[in-house]
């Protein structure tokens, strides 16, 4: 066979989602590709400066819907930059709590349809059970299991219900157990490893140059995480290391998911504890007036547009579970932001496809894209 | 005393049916084809055929029913639920839609293969039905080269898949044909050198009797290397996971198969599973003692009506039940390391059990195992 292009997507069964991976094969030998996205693209960010500082926050969770929290995190603290609004304390550890478990349910995710890119089948269902345990707390705080619509500017919606710190701790006392029976059926087995060592190979300074965060980067040794680097929310008052690997490879970005949920699971602990013994408000109480309804009173528009705020620039970065998002919104003092502009963190792993799948086997392209952790509704908005 | 197997069973059916056609209708020329007996022969086969077929599809039916639930166990579900008892009826509703369904061929497709294809894949898979021995009133299973010619209609496969794959005019398609066909031509050769140890040993190429040869001992302890490498060999013609590749469905979406839908993706799907039943059969008969039971066992247990096909389904489900498990557990492997670990280190195993077997029968007597009959029995 001689070479030849086939299109890996948008309709396949290994792009997790809506993009196109054009790859010129040699037999089974992956000689270029060429990734393609914008299948998914719904103008987020232009919908958002129509749209009122707490509606963009129904966007943010749809812009990705596995990790839906951590956007609505970076838009926030974007937000609250350009208004100049801070939260209390109590609604910092409420984020960072929601943040963690959604790093905790977005790898699960990842953990799922990763192993069922290797074929392997038990795990991909164990993962989506273990995420659905994540799902149900979120849903017994926030009302919803994807998207929530719990933050605020200035805070958050709504405290934690009675009990919720138990169900937590159950649910990480499971997961804790649940880890090792993962890493049984993936390290311990031998055709794992034959398939994932020294596959997907990123080296650090390559990495870096393509904009590569997150996971891919740290698994290349590169000791990078805006959660310790450039803390946010509560990030600088919990314990927790940041998870490296230095292989570089498919089993390296394993390892340093498996470690950050550990981690994600120890400042959960914490929060769980601080949240137990510090009670308290979970929205600023000086706040804007008009940030309180969502749309102008009929008759009161001209009010509102009238009204005068200080304008500001709001440039915010948080470690997504994918990677390092950033958020800048543009307050020119009316009541929508005048721009509001992401950077996704897999738009910048996706493009740099090429530098770690070129010369593997087709059949290494899903665990590799596996490993990256697609979430196309982030690369498109 | 002749012994009463399902083809004289259906001979006699043959009989009585065409005889009460004669009287039925009272017509000369029907009452006589009573007398022919290539009329009544040919009737015989022919039922012969429907009772295979019909047991045959239905135990693969079952089959896919035993995966879908043991799968779900494993899988911390519990599989089809509400078709049925237990879901038992789910498989009969999914071949109930895929039959109503429409038939799509693409548009440059090559209409003969893409017909032909799926369509000799089911039936060289069926035809292996007719060669096997379920107990001993089946004596199909005794021509001399039984598990020769059954051997031979089971490596057809790879030619009709790639046929299919070919004329289906998709790249994924022709990958996972390609993969196909490289993957069960390196598996033919350790999979028939694994059969070569047992033949030694049992000295004889007919089905039934290397299942009498194992009344004294099964042959899996002795011949655990050809055991191991049958097994192997077997789940790679099978296209089960961990070797599956030509349907991996991450990459090649659903490989060979990618542009089947309605019936003639039936077919693949029950061709799959009867290939899957006749490996089982395969290793039951070889190397677990078929429809026989060791001597330790209450006569109770192996002597009532039907014991021996009991038996045999018994340890055919077993046998299934333990690929289940290899699926449930085993990520897959690349194209690459599959053929290197066919050729590298399947080859030389079975060679080593080859050479095993012809120890075996040398030494003639094993302090555990027993001694081996003379060959053929």
């Amino acid at each position: 066979m001689s070479e030849m292009w086939i299109n890996m997507g948008p309709q396949h069964p290994m792009t997790h989602g809506l993009w196109n991976l054009r790859v010129q094969i040699d037999g089974e030998l992956v000689r270029a590709v060429d990734p393609e996205m914008g299948y998914l693209h719904r103008g987020i960010e232009k919908i958002s400066e129509d749209r009122h500082y707490n509606e963009v926050i129904t966007l943010m969770d749809r812009c990705c819907y596995v990790a839906g929290m951590a956007w609505e995190h970076l838009y926030i603290l974007g937000a609250e930059a350009a208004l100049q609004v801070r939260p209390p304390e109590r609604a910092d550890y409420l984020r960072v709590l929601c943040d963690e478990f959604q790093r905790l349910g977005s790898h699960l995710m990842w953990y799922a349809a990763f192993v069922q890119d290797l074929g392997l089948m038990s795990p991909f269902l164990y993962g989506m059970r273990d995420r659905d345990l994540v799902l149900d707390l979120f849903q017994s705080f926030t009302g919803a299991r994807m998207t929530y619509e719990y933050m605020r500017v200035g805070g958050v919606r709504n405290d934690l219900p009675p009990g919720f710190a138990d169900r937590s701790r159950k649910v990480l006392d499971w997961l804790d157990d649940r880890f090792r029976e993962y890493d049984a059926l993936c390290l311990g087995s031998t055709i794992f490893r034959k398939r994932c060592d020294g596959l997907g190979v990123l080296k650090g300074p390559e990495a870096i140059a393509h904009g590569v965060t997150g996971p891919m980067l740290r698994a290349a040794g590169v000791k990078r995480d805006l959660r310790k680097d450039r803390p946010y929310s509560a990030y600088d008052r919990v314990d927790f290391d940041v998870a490296l690997a230095d292989s570089a490879d498919v089993t390296g970005r394993y390892l340093v998911r498996m470690e950050e949920m550990r981690q994600s699971v120890r400042i959960l602990r914490q929060v769980l504890d601080w949240l137990d013994h510090h009670p308290g408000p979970v929205v600023a109480d000086r706040l804007p007036r008009w940030l309180g309804a969502p749309y102008a009173p009929v008759g009161a528009e001209g009010y509102l547009l009238k009204r005068n705020y200080p304008k500001g620039l709001g440039l915010s970065a948080i470690e997504e579970p994918h990677g390092e998002a950033l958020s800048y919104v543009v307050n020119d003092g009316g009541e929508h932001p005048y721009r509001v502009k992401f950077r996704s963190p897999v738009f910048a792993n996706l493009s740099a496809a090429s530098t770690y799948l070129v010369g593997y086997h087709v059949a290494d392209i899903p665990p590799i894209m596996g490993s990256v952790d697609v979430c196309v509704g982030e690369v498109d908005r | 005393m002749s012994t009463v197997t399902l083809y004289s069973v259906s001979y006699d059916l043959a009989h009585d049916l065409l005889f009460l056609l004669g009287w039925i209708l009272h017509y000369g020329p029907a009452a006589a084809a009573v007398e022919n007996p290539n009329v009544v022969t040919g009737l015989g086969v022919l039922i012969f055929a429907a009772i295979l077929l019909a047991a045959s599809m239905l135990n693969t039916i079952v089959l896919i029913w035993y995966e879908r639930k043991l799968l779900g166990r494993f899988m911390d579900r519990r599989g089809a639920m509400h078709v049925g008892y237990a879901g038992l009826l789910q498989n009969f509703a999914d071949g109930l839609k895929l039959f109503r369904k429409h038939t799509t061929q693409p548009a440059e497709a090559d209409h003969v293969g893409f017909y032909f294809g799926p369509t000799a894949y089911m039936v060289s898979s069926l035809v292996i039905f007719g060669i096997l021995p379920i107990s001993t009133g089946w004596n199909s299973g005794a021509l001399p080269l039984s598990l020769l010619l059954a051997l031979v209609v089971f490596s057809f496969a790879p030619l009709f898949i790639f046929v299919s794959a070919w004329s289906s005019n998709n790249k994924y398609s022709l990958m996972g044909g390609l993969r196909s066909a490289a993957q069960m031509i390196a598996y033919e050769v350790p999979l028939l050198l694994a059969v070569v140890a047992v033949v030694v040993v049992a000295g004889s190429f007919s089905l039934t009797t290397i299942v009498y040869e194992q009344q004294n001992y099964w042959f899996w302890g002795p011949l655990v290397v050809a055991l191991v490498v049958f097994v192997a060999a077997m789940l790679a013609e099978m296209e089960r996971i961990p070797f599956d590749l030509p349907e991996a469905e991450a990459e090649l979406v659903e490989g060979w198969n990618t542009e089947y839908g309605g019936m003639l993706f039936a077919f693949f799907m029950l061709a799959d599973y009867l290939r899957a039943l006749v490996g089982s059969i395969l290793i039951v008969l070889l190397f677990l003692g078929g429809w026989t039971m060791p001597g330790w066992v209450p006569s109770a247990a192996t002597s009532f009506p039907l014991a021996g096909i009991f038996w045999f389904m018994l340890k055919t489900y077993l046998v299934f039940g333990l690929f289940v498990w290899v699926r449930a557990s085993l990520p897959r492997v690349r194209t690459d390391q599959l053929l290197r670990v066919g050729w590298n280190r399947l080859i030389p195993l079975s060679l080593l059990s080859v050479f095993l077997a012809a120890a075996l029968v040398s030494v003639r007597c094993l302090p555990v195992f027993g001694c081996v009959p003379s060959p053929g029995g």
